[in-house]
């Protein structure tokens, strides 16, 4: 049986057209592959670290 | 397919020819993502739209460059309703792709056209209206708000879902149906519409289950089945062939009941066709008699106005003709001056032109002019007195005659044109008083007393007179 009070909640207000573009600016645009290139500039940096450490 | 560091276009190698990179990684982010925007236009195709909005997500997690997902996902949310988040998802493509890019026509789409702007943002901001209404308890002024919403935007996914969610609080199942079936038509894998409708149909199906199993009970109650050897047979049961007077008396009320719907049904669809006929010429009629009334009255008009047109004319002629009697005295007047200065012995011939003109009846109408009056008195002067004996002789001559028809007439003009004869008014009052004339000859008898005192002709006026006074 559907609750309607709880399936009401579930309803969120649309956006509006003026706000579209705050909601441009604030859409979170990472992507994996920004993740993979920060994961592998960081293995990188901690390789380099780790050598200097060894010598 | 570009490399992440250096921007180099990638081989098939799983490192970059230029800077070295490994990318074999990041091809198969770029693979996965592309197999993510390949569902979702498959999902799309078929209208799946939350299922394409799902893939094309995942598709944009993994690769937010991959335009074309992004634009799918536009053009997918743009479907459902969802114009805002349409818009966003085309203005990053732009950004990310400025050039040869489909959601510029997208944007230009709705940007050039500023009544539909104004037409989903009347939409959104009705449906959080509606979405208020609902939260504040007032469901009829919600339920009002999304008709609205939905008439201007009639694809709204979540509107429809909201419409329904209400109707199946209010219990109205039907209604809430249709509502759920119009959103499976536009996107046919939705899970709440799925939900809602799997609810509303719970909750119809009973009573179809109800009726269902009756009428298979029904149908199995009508027939017999049973096994002979291989075969099954279905016998029907309790179904009995009519017999002759049962035949008959089924003809009888078929042929009762066809007349019944003919009289009652067909005979006065057709009457009320007839009278509608009757009603269509009749108003024909009642229009060209009204044409034709008016035309007559218009005729009528014309007619009292060319009759009063003659009546105008008809005056004029008449002063005309009054102007024509005046032309005519100035023209005998003219012609009397002429024979008079051509030969003045011929004294008839000007008195004729002269009793022609009768000035007197001009002289009452003020018409003559002062020379016409001028000429006439100086011609009526040099001729009168020849006149006047010419008609006394022709008188006296009569009167001795005793021929008192002719004297009467010359003596009356010898004295008209010349007023000092005093015979001939004296002859003429004896003409009168012997031509029976009594009140005529007492009357000139009288002038004669007037006129010339003192003269035997005035003693012998008295003299009759006071005879005519005696008879009497």
């Amino acid at each position: 049986m559907i609750n309607f009070e709880e399936e009401l909640k579930k309803f969120h207000p649309s956006l509006e057209v003026e706000d579209a573009e705050e909601a441009i600016y604030n859409q979170d645009l990472t992507d994996m592959a920004d993740l993979m290139v920060k994961v592998v500039k960081e293995a990188k940096k901690a390789e380099i670290q780790a050598g200097l450490n060894i010598e | 397919m570009i490399c992440y560091q250096c921007g180099c276009t990638l081989s098939e190698h799983d490192f970059c020819t230029n800077c070295g990179a490994d990318v074999a990684l990041y091809k198969k982010i770029i693979y996965i993502s592309n197999r993510f925007y390949n569902e979702g236009l498959e999902r799309a195709n078929v209208r799946d739209l939350t299922g394409a909005i799902t893939s094309l997500r995942q598709s944009l997690k993994f690769n937010k460059n991959n335009v074309e997902a992004r634009n799918l996902l536009g053009l997918v949310y743009f479907e459902t309703g969802e114009v805002v988040a349409a818009l966003s998802e085309w203005v990053i493509s732009k950004n990310l792709r400025p050039k040869k890019n489909i959601a510029d026509d997208y944007i230009n789409m709705i940007q050039t056209n500023q009544n539909r702007l104004d037409i989903i943002n009347q939409t959104i901001k009705k449906y959080n209206q509606a979405l208020t209404y609902c939260n504040q308890d007032s469901l009829d002024l919600a339920v009002i708000q999304l008709k609205k919403v939905l008439s201007l935007n009639p694809k709204f996914i979540r509107a429809h879902q909201l419409l329904a969610l209400l109707y199946i609080n209010s219990e109205e199942w039907e209604r809430a149906k249709r509502e759920l079936t119009k959103c499976s038509e536009i996107d046919t894998n939705n899970t709440v519409t799925q939900r809602y409708l799997k609810e509303v149909d719970e909750m119809l199906l009973p009573e179809d289950g109800v009726k269902q199993s009756q009428r298979k009970k029904q149908k199995s109650e009508d027939i017999v089945k049973y096994q002979s050897g291989n075969e099954t047979i279905i016998q029907p049961v309790n179904i009995r062939e009519g017999k002759g007077v049962t035949s008959l008396l089924n003809l009888g009320i078929g042929i009762i009941i066809g007349i019944a719907i003919a009289v009652f049904l067909i005979l006065p669809a057709r009457i009320q066709a007839s009278r509608a006929d009757i009603d269509e010429e009749l108003r024909k009629v009642g229009e060209q008699s009204d044409a034709k009334t008016a035309t007559i009255d218009e005729l009528q008009l014309q007619v009292n106005e060319l009759t009063k047109a003659n009546g105008d004319l008809q005056q004029n002629l008449e002063a005309y003709l009054g102007t024509d009697g005046q032309l005519r005295s100035v023209e005998s007047l003219l012609k009397a001056a002429d024979a008079y200065l051509t030969n003045p012995e011929e004294i008839t011939v000007v008195a004729d032109y002269l009793e022609e003109i009768a000035p007197e009846e001009n002289e009452d109408a003020g018409e003559n002019s002062e020379s016409f009056e001028n000429l006439y008195h100086t011609l009526l002067a040099l001729v009168g007195p020849s006149v006047a004996q010419a008609y006394y002789d022709d008188g006296y001559e009569a009167y001795r005659q005793e021929n008192y028809e002719d004297a009467i007439p010359n003596l009356e003009k010898a004295f008209k044109y010349d007023a000092a004869n005093g015979d001939a008014l004296y002859n003429l009052a004896n003409s009168y008083y012997r031509n029976g004339q009594e009140e005529q000859a007492q009357a000139a008898y009288r002038q004669v007393m007037e006129l010339f005192p003192g003269t035997e002709k005035a003693r012998k006026a008295e003299a009759f007179l006071e005879e005519i006074g005696s008879e009497d």
